[in-house]
């Protein structure tokens, strides 16, 4: 892990903004693309997602008002892949909530106590990571049902490793710095060394996390949804558009080619921004990604 | 070292021991009682109640747990109340297949990030260095599945040069065996080659400022035949290990492709399971998967002490 | 580029290349269509091969006319006629079948074929079948040998359905010394035998050479399962199989309109797709509701979207090729005004209704355009995907907890098991359809197809279920190979008659 320079946050800082890399960039502009084709789909879509026409089946792209063409069902491509967005932020965000919200407090709470109780902390870890997510939502889904709840929740729970071993590792390079010891000498409380000095100086390492993390749930979902253990029909899912409209690969490969392109952008787009992301925050690995 | 490397192995055995319960708890509360499930619909209770004695799955909990548990060490995973058959052949017969698939798919990997990584790690100030770190990035980006698909659509179904899926033994045809594994890990081997070839371009970029390289440049080397000499076994160092840890990764990517390409390996057997409510092949399934990636964080352990004895003491 | 990249990237080529010159050379791999041996493409690959035990249409498909025989068998028009027994005759009572048996039949464990076997395999049905349909055997009060090639069964009560069942596989028939490993060693007197099984991958059949009738075409056939139903046709149109026996993907089936090379039967099956209601459960035991639905589906749009127009409206669970068919499509005409009366009245306006699937490819299809079209008149529906077959059979089949399910009843003549028996799935109590049932079974064969008809007619008037669709089956093979059956009236697909390509 990299460790963190004595300079101060602040004058980093204000030398990061002349840095912004084109990975950031470019990263950014695609994420920002899929969050607002969600948000969009909550108030406008040009059609209804989910509606059934069978007047209209297989319209081909630019015809009757379907920018994308109709699937099989005479839903609107272009809808779908509006509303397929923000399931696919919905489940990102509540799989890499569920991996921040449990993984950052253990790998904080390791890198501080060190000794057995670290210990135990990253064992579990480690046999956590021995559940990837595919396997823990094939099995959640076989207890309760494939939905998007059970991929959710797989996928979240087979993210914590990450985050505990990346806030453990930030942690422990952060209790040497100066102005930690300088709090522990002061007598204040290890929760309020935690709250006021360790997260904040972990935090951007953590979105970093957070970002790589995003990019292989949205994999993560489209292979359960593939596998049929993910999202439920109706609800326009990338990852089932790819699987429904395989046996129309030969005939109108459009209906599998745009979710495929939906899919492989998003995780570019959270894949760039995490890497600039992590360049811009620490310029000496520059070189190295 | 003799010590380091022996609390590992505990740890192995701990966490194995500690999976094996979460694995048998998980399943425990599967809704759908096996006896039931293997009669079918409309059967008397009586012939349930008698199912359930010749399963087992009446007696507790514990004992049921332990009597599993005990078997796994010597390759009992107990028999299939569905098919009847011992569970533990149907695995080794199924791991053959899925360990074929990952290592084709490893040296997928291989070929392709090792070349990709160093010219992009050697030509990383060019326009052309920066295409091929973009190629990776777009690589690590598409689905194995999907690879798979469009794979099949242009080498099967357009081209008509390679079968689209199905499964010969090695022993029966090695011809087509290896046609029918080639689709396979192409598509597993890519995606992590993608991801691969990132490492690969650090670990050549950190070699590339040593000395020695300098030093061999300047003897008058061109800088591939120098890094090839001297420079291959330090960068061999952090791409072996990441290598080792995808191999979990490309354990569990074998579970989807083997669908999209009909291969009875280990994955299949999963779903099939899954959908048959074949309870203990489930169980022994998972638990096989997850031994196998605890075994292969344990061997990065140790190859880590192995090369880099100074993290002995660390982590 | 530098040279030694460029180089590199060479290699890369030369060696991509080679390789698919190999594969190109050696051609691709499976078994083709030539000599005696074909392979078919099936998608349900059975857990075990034992139908005494274990439930599932795979089973029978695979093994039923095959491997086993019965003393009857269904012709392709859906006539019973003669197996292993040549003729027999029915008392004047009709309670008493005499089989009169071929003396030349044996079994693949090399015993011959005799009454002692007729009166072993029924019996058995009574005391070690574990599945449901063993009920069938209940009506059968007393089965004895009277000499070698002479079995008598007496029935406690005239029953026409009981000769039919004689055709399914419950009146296969096993060997004395053949049943200790049924799951993987099945013995019968059937055309072919078991050669090998490779789990999750292909069960292979070899001819029989002591067949004691015409002996197959096929010196070898190859059943393939696939989970995936683009699979499979890939497997089609890169020569890994000959045959698909059923398309799972009915919109892809014009990649196969190449008639010079391929060719595609369409015909019927025994399969109603089902979309069937929880007759005792509010809101759905309300008939007004049921009717509302029925009125709310427009089948020709689900027909044309779900399984790309393949397949018969019939509006009744009862098939084409049974006798007692009647096209009823007429009963509930897609009317959505109609629907928000009938919901209006039942004073149910605001519905939400669990639609509880298993996740097979016609059913997933199906729901999302029942619920598109159910929205429309007000019905709201939760689509839930069930793993197919085990937590399906649980949760919907076997304790009722859904309120409407589809599903493909396959089975045929399976009219009087699901809409007679008031504890089946689908709950529907009629003392009036049940009354026809039993009458129909004890009278004449003309008594039987009026009441039938009656009973079938009553149970789509009630809605006690809406049929969607009859399945199609859509089989698509290489140009030239002969005897694929274009109607499928049985639970088998006899491999016997199948002969291969000229090519």
């Amino acid at each position: 892990m990299t460790a963190l320079e004595n300079t101060s946050p602040a004058a980093r800082g204000r030398r990061r903004w002349r840095r912004l890399n084109a990975s950031m960039l470019v990263g950014g502009a695609l994420v920002a693309l899929v969050v607002l084709a969600a948000l969009v789909s909550f108030v406008w879509t040009p059609h209804d997602a989910v509606h059934v026409d069978a007047a209209h089946r297989l319209a081909p792209a630019l015809s009757d008002g379907y920018l994308l063409g109709t699937d099989k069902f005479g839903r609107d491509v272009a809808s779908q892949l509006l509303v397929g967005a923000r399931t696919t932020l919905f489940v990102g965000i509540v799989a890499v909530g569920v991996a921040a919200l449990v993984g950052t407090p253990l790998g904080v709470l390791a890198g501080m106590a060190g000794g057995w109780l670290s210990e135990i902390v990253m064992r579990a870890n480690d046999l956590l990571f021995a559940f990837p997510a595919l396997l823990l939502a094939i099995m959640l889904g076989a207890v309760f049902g494939a939905s998007t709840l059970t991929a959710m929740i797989a996928i979240g729970v087979a993210t914590i490793p990450a985050f505990a071993r990346v806030a453990r590792g930030q942690t422990l390079g952060v209790m040497h710095t100066e102005y930690v010891l300088a709090a522990r000498a002061a007598g204040r409380s290890r929760l309020a060394i935690a709250l006021r000095h360790v997260l904040p100086n972990i935090a951007s390492i953590l979105i970093v996390q957070a970002s790589v993390s995003f990019a292989i749930a949205i994999l993560a979902e489209a292979a359960l949804s593939f596998l049929g253990f993910g999202t439920p029909p109706p609800t326009p899912s990338w990852g089932r558009m790819l699987q429904e409209s395989q046996e129309l690969l030969f005939s109108t490969p459009r209906l599998a080619f745009l979710p495929g392109l939906a899919i492989a952008l998003a995780v570019l787009g959270f894949n760039l921004f995490g890497d600039g992301l992590r360049d811009w925050l620490d310029p000496k690995l520059r070189e190295h990604r | 070292m003799g010590l380091y490397l022996l609390v590992r192995a505990a740890v192995l055995v701990v966490s194995t021991a500690v999976a094996s319960v979460v694995v048998f708890a998980v399943m425990a509360v599967l809704p759908g009682d096996p006896a039931e499930v293997a009669l079918g619909v409309n059967a008397t209770p009586e012939a349930v109640a008698a199912k359930r004695a010749e399963f087992g799955t009446d007696r507790p909990l514990v004992t049921q747990f332990l009597d599993w548990v005990s078997g796994l060490p010597t390759g009992d995973f107990g028999v299939s109340y569905v098919t009847s058959d011992h569970i533990g052949p149907q695995i080794v017969d199924r791991l053959g297949v899925t360990l074929w698939l990952v290592l084709f798919g490893m040296l997928t990997a291989l070929v392709v990030a090792v070349p990709l990584g160093t010219a992009a790690a050697v030509r990383h100030r060019s326009v052309g260095g920066l295409l091929l770190s973009g190629l990776s990035q777009v690589g690590v980006a598409v689905p194995a599945f999907l690879a798979g698909i469009l794979l099949v659509f242009l080498f099967a179904v357009t081209l008509r040069v390679l079968p689209s899926g199905g499964y010969t033994p090695l022993g029966e045809d090695p011809g087509a065996w290896f046609q029918q594994l080639l689709l396979p890990s192409l598509s597993l081997g890519l995606v992590q080659g993608a991801v691969l070839s990132r490492y690969v371009r650090s670990a050549v970029l950190d070699v590339m400022r040593e000395d020695y390289i300098r030093t061999a440049r300047a003897k008058g080397l061109g800088l591939y035949r120098a890094l090839w000499r001297h420079g291959a076994r330090n960068a061999a160092i952090p791409v072996v290990t990441v290598l080792g840890l995808q191999l979990a990764t490309l354990l569990i990517g074998a579970v989807v492709v083997e669908r999209v390409f009909t291969l009875p390996g280990l994955g299949s057997l999963l779903l099939d399971g899954v959908a048959n409510r074949d309870l203990l092949l489930v169980q022994g399934t998972v638990m096989v998967l997850v031994v196998a990636v605890l075994a292969v964080n344990f061997l990065v352990d140790v190859l880590y002490a192995v090369l880099d004895p100074r993290l002995r003491g660390a982590r | 580029m530098t040279r030694p990249l460029a180089r590199l990237v060479a290699v890369i080529a030369t060696v991509t290349l080679a390789i698919t010159a190999a594969g190109c050379s050696s051609g691709t791999s499976g078994d083709s269509a030539t000599g005696s041996s074909l392979s078919v493409g099936f998608v349900a690959e059975p857990a075990n091969l034992d139908f005494t035990s274990t439930d599932g249409a795979a089973i029978p498909q695979a093994l039923l006319v095959n491997v086993y025989e019965g003393l009857v068998k269904l012709d392709q028009d859906g006539k019973i006629v003669p197996l292993l027994a040549e003729s027999w005759e029915v008392s004047p009572d009709r309670k008493t079948y005499t089989f009169h048996l071929r003396d030349n039949v044996t079994f693949t464990n090399g015993k011959t074929f005799t009454a002692d076997d007729v009166v072993f395999s029924i019996n058995r049905v009574k005391t070690d079948w574990k599945v449901s349909l063993k009920s069938a055997m209940d009506v059968v009060a007393n089965v004895e040998k009277k000499d070698d090639t002479t079995a008598v069964v007496t029935l406690t009560k005239p029953s026409n359905s009981w000769l039919y069942r004689m055709t399914t596989r419950i009146g296969a028939m096993f060997s004395r010394d053949g049943v200790a490993d049924l799951a993987n060693t099945p013995v019968g007197t059937g055309p072919y035998k078991l050669e090998s099984w490779r789990r999750g991958d292909a069960i292979t059949f070899s001819a029989n050479d002591s067949y004691w009738g015409t002996k197959p075409k096929l010196q070898k056939v190859v059943l393939k399962y696939f989970k995936d139903a683009t699979a499979l046709n890939n497997a089609l149109l890169t020569g890994g199989i000959d045959v698909i026996s059923a398309v799972q993907a009915p919109e892809s089936i014009q990649q196969f309109s190449d008639t010079s090379k391929y060719e595609v039967i369409e015909g019927t099956t025994t399969g109603e797709v089902v979309l069937s209601f929880n007759n005792s459960k509010a809101p759905l035991n309300d008939p007004r509701v049921r009717r509302a639905i029925r009125h709310a589906i427009d089948h020709k749009a689900l027909l044309d979207t779900a399984w790309a127009g393949r397949g018969q409206l019939i509006g009744t669970m009862v098939p084409p090729t049974d006798p007692w068919y009647e096209d009823l499509t007429g009963l509930y005409p897609y009317d959505p005004a109609k629907a928000r009366d009938l919901l209006a009245q039942a004073g149910q306006t605001r519905l939400n209704l669990k639609l509880r699937i298993p996740n097979l490819p016609y059913a997933v299809a199906s729901a999302q355009v029942v619920k598109s079209q159910l929205d429309a008149v007000g019905i709201t529906v939760d689509i839930e995907p069930l793993e197919f077959p085990a937590r399906w059979l649980d949760v919907v089949f076997k304790q009722a907890d859904y309120d409407m399910s589809i599903i493909n009843h396959v089975e045929p003549r399976d009219v009087t098991a699901v809409f007679g028996n008031p504890d089946y799935y689908l709950r529907y109590d009629s003392p009036r359809v049940q009354e026809l049932f039993a009458k129909a079974d004890a009278g004449t064969e003309e008594e039987q197809v009026t009441a039938m008809k009656e009973a079938a007619r009553i149970i789509s008037e009630d809605a006690a279920g809406d049929f969607l669709f009859l399945f199609p089956n859509l089989i698509v093979a290489k140009k030239g190979i002969a005897g694929l059956p274009k109607n499928l009236v049985s639970e088998s697909f006899d491999l016997s008659v199948l002969s291969p390509s000229e090519a």
